[in-house]
């Protein structure tokens, strides 16, 4: 237990937040994506308080499997250990703070620091120094000097998340009903998900909560934004989301899904159409396993945010994580998932299909890009940064009278999940504990498991 | 020349490895390299490290702490940051007895 | 990308000369946005490969190193695929192409050799790109390519053609471009 992460203490919250994110009113400012003082918050009442995804299960399948990433700007590794558990370290030397592994992913028996040799153990432990006598000769504890942990480390449905404050609740409570949500990309076959090989990481300079509300529930854009793309995929415009009969925005703790119920309006973007008929091949079986509405949203026209800062499409099967390298700057990691059950050519579709629409080279993003990092860039102006920025559609849309579990808003063409997501981003920065972060859900918190 | 006793035959699974507390000359490492058994030196001529803790790849000791080898055979320093060989005893096996035949010399008898 | 294995035999001056032509060509046609006269350089049976580059270490390398073909890729194309990329350029509301991206492509370091049949031939080279988009934005994009040619009347079709960059981390939003 010494080698837990020391916790950090809460700095004063910053004052004026309500004039730069009010909900209520339908406005925010354009400040909060330049801002460099509020940034600063965010790493702290954000970054190092809430549960971050870290990885996939099948990204680390062996003991000494590991893969590097960050959490806000904390760099990490994520390694699975002997006892089949994953363990969060810190990848830092407790010696002179040294990064202590250079690679992305790979497979070890530990850690050496290239700087004076402290070796540590895929469990983080130090065993030994270059010179170890001189240690010896110092009286030096060994065991006080390891790799330090984050607090907890848990996992949903192959996601593994983790987070460096022990009184954050749990992972279960983090999620809440989203959950519910979730299974219906993450479990709808038996043995779940995996991830393709690699990451794509490319560098925007945009805030990063622009690109988490785009896809926590912002599919307006993609008729206008995506003309081009849906064009080139399909030989015509992306669906008119308004035609259809039903849809939703659902929300919880700041995450939210926006989606249709037309199954393979996402999936159909890749415009290949061996992976529309796989989901539909696939569909009775998910509708027997997770019932009928959730079948109908495996590869629809979707998208989700987990608050702060994972996002995915089902159907396009892109996963990401819009990491914060500065107020206007992010670092942006892909991966493609797939069901593990599904046949090779199945899972290489998807691995080329994904990357032809959602990477640095997708005609889709090619054309997201732009729009985020100048919401971003015209902040740089003082006085731009703050007017007020609309959003405020679909005010009146909750829903009282539903069986859906989260808090349920009628149709996806809605600000209600983006407006809950600043919310959300709001109360952290304005709480000093996790204590202090109002409840704001009043829809269903249960869900049959 | 003196017989130490190091474990039964029996003990040691093939391809383990086991430390063998020893005051007098130092601890044992005794492997099991697929039913030949061999001892040498259990201490790591590179750092502090018990070379018992390390995995066995093929007729190698990989060092826990730095990740250097040995050829457990010969003894011999294979990889950095190892430069010094390692002391090897041989190896005397009777009946389900295993035991290191060792030399006593005042030059090999390292750190207890 | 690795030729240590490789029997080279290089090609006579003259091919050497009209092989460079043809990709200065190539990159002319693309520095001036004619993308469907570009598509018409590629073989039917084109693969347009940029995998992603993964940072690990020598111990753990991939099947091709840095790279493998099972993972994720920058380009994995075949012709639908590029067409396709080809097709959004087109379109009048590619709105991240007006004002139009300004690029300069450059090729160097042209080594050709013969390839395994007589119609076929294997190009070694290091691309640059540069690009220039609204009032100040700079994206340049180095790396090494190899490509098969395939020989077609006086002058060639691209078969094959690998992409690396040296990146991990791409350092800008996209690829807006071929290379």
């Amino acid at each position: 237990m010494s080698n837990l992460i020391k916790t950090i203490d809460t700095t004063d919250c910053l004052e004026g937040i309500e004039s730069v994110c009010d909900i209520e009113g339908g406005r925010i400012s354009g400040e909060i994506f330049y801002d460099q003082k509020i940034y600063e918050q965010e790493l702290e009442k954000v970054f190092a308080r809430c549960w971050l995804f870290v990885g996939h299960e099948s990204q680390i399948k062996k003991t000494g499997d590991y893969i590097t990433t960050t959490m806000g700007e904390d760099e990490v590794i994520v390694i699975r250990q002997k006892s089949g558990g994953v363990k969060v370290l810190l990848n830092a030397c407790p010696h002179r703070g040294n990064k202590v592994c250079f690679s992305e992913s790979g497979s070890t028996r530990g850690f050496i620091c290239n700087y004076h040799g402290w070796s540590f153990n895929v469990e983080g432990n130090l065993i030994g120094q270059h010179e170890s006598g001189i240690y010896e000769d110092s009286n030096f504890d060994k065991s006080k000097w390891g790799l330090k942990e984050v607090a907890k480390v848990d996992s949903y449905k192959g996601l593994i998340f983790a987070t460096f404050d022990p009184d954050s609740p749990t992972l279960e409570e983090y999620l809440g009903p989203m959950t519910w949500y979730l299974d219906s990309l993450f479990d709808n076959q038996e043995g779940g998900t995996e991830f393709v090989g690699g990451c794509i990481r490319s560098t925007y300079e945009c805030n990063w909560k622009i690109a988490a509300e785009n896809f926590v529930g912002d599919i307006l854009h993609a008729g206008w934004t995506h003309d081009s793309a849906a064009r080139a995929m399909l030989g015509g415009s992306v669906a008119k989301v308004s035609d259809f009969d039903e849809s939703y925005s659902v929300n919880w703790n700041g995450h939210g899904y926006e989606f249709a119920l037309d199954t393979v309006g996402n999936v159909a973007v890749l415009g290949d159409s061996q992976l529309n008929k796989y989901l539909h091949t696939i569909k009775p079986s998910v509708a027997e396993r997770l019932g009928e509405f959730r079948s109908n949203m495996i590869g629809s026209v979707s998208s989700c945010t987990i608050f702060p800062n994972f996002s995915f499409l089902a159907g396009q099967n892109t996963v990401r994580i819009w990491q914060p390298r500065g107020p206007n700057k992010i670092e942006l990691f892909t991966w493609v998932v797939v069901n593990k059950s599904a046949p090779q050519d199945i899972k290489d579709r998807w691995r080329k299909g994904a990357m032809m629409t959602f990477s640095p080279t997708g005609v889709f993003e090619m054309d997201d890009g732009e729009n985020w990092e100048y919401c971003t860039k015209t902040a740089k102006g003082k006085v731009t940064a703050k007017q007020d920025l609309f959003i405020g559609l679909g005010m009146d849309t909750y829903l009282e009278d539903t069986d859906l579990p989260a808090n349920v808003y009628k149709g996806q063409l809605n600000e209600a999940n983006s407006r809950a997501f600043y919310q959300r981003w709001q109360d952290l920065l304005q709480a000093k504990s996790w204590a202090e972060v109002p409840n704001r859900n009043k829809g269903k918190a249960e869900v049959e498991k | 020349m003196e017989k130490v006793y190091l474990c039964k035959a029996t003990d040691l699974e093939a391809n383990q490895v086991k430390k063998i507390e020893n005051n007098t000359f130092g601890d044992i490492a005794v492997y099991n390299l697929g039913g030949q058994f061999y001892a040498t030196a259990d201490l790591c001529t590179h750092a502090t490290a018990s070379l018992a803790e390390g995995d066995i790849e093929d007729d190698m000791i990989v060092c826990p702490v730095h990740w250097g080898m040995f050829h457990i055979p010969s003894g011999e320093a294979q990889g950095f940051p190892c430069e010094t060989d390692l002391q090897t005893y041989p190896v005397e096996v009777v009946g389900d007895e295993v035991f290191a035949v060792i030399e006593v010399d005042e030059n090999i008898i390292a750190k207890a | 990308m690795n030729s240590k294995d490789q029997q080279l035999t290089p090609v006579s001056m003259e091919m050497h000369y009209k092989v460079t032509g043809f990709l200065n060509m190539e990159y002319r046609l693309l520095d001036e946005e004619r993308f469907s006269e570009w598509l018409t350089l590629m073989a039917d049976d084109i693969h347009y490969w940029m995998p992603g580059i993964e940072n690990r270490r020598r111990e753990n390398l991939l099947s091709e190193g840095f790279y493998d073909p099972n993972h994720m890729a920058f380009f994995d194309d075949n012709i639908t695929d590029l067409s396709r990329r080809v097709a959004r350029f087109a379109q009048p509301s590619a709105w991240a192409e007006n004002p139009a991206t300004r690029n300069v492509h450059t090729l160097s370091n042209v080594e050709v050799f013969e390839g395994e049949s007589e119609s076929e031939l294997l190009v070694y080279s290091v691309f640059q790109s540069v690009r220039s988009r609204g009032q100040d934005e700079e994206y340049v994009i180095f790396g090494r390519r190899r490509d098969l040619l395939v020989k077609s009347g006086d002058s060639f079709k691209i078969r094959k053609r690998l992409i690396l960059m040296p990146n991990a981390t791409l350092s800008c939003k996209n690829i807006n471009t071929f290379l």
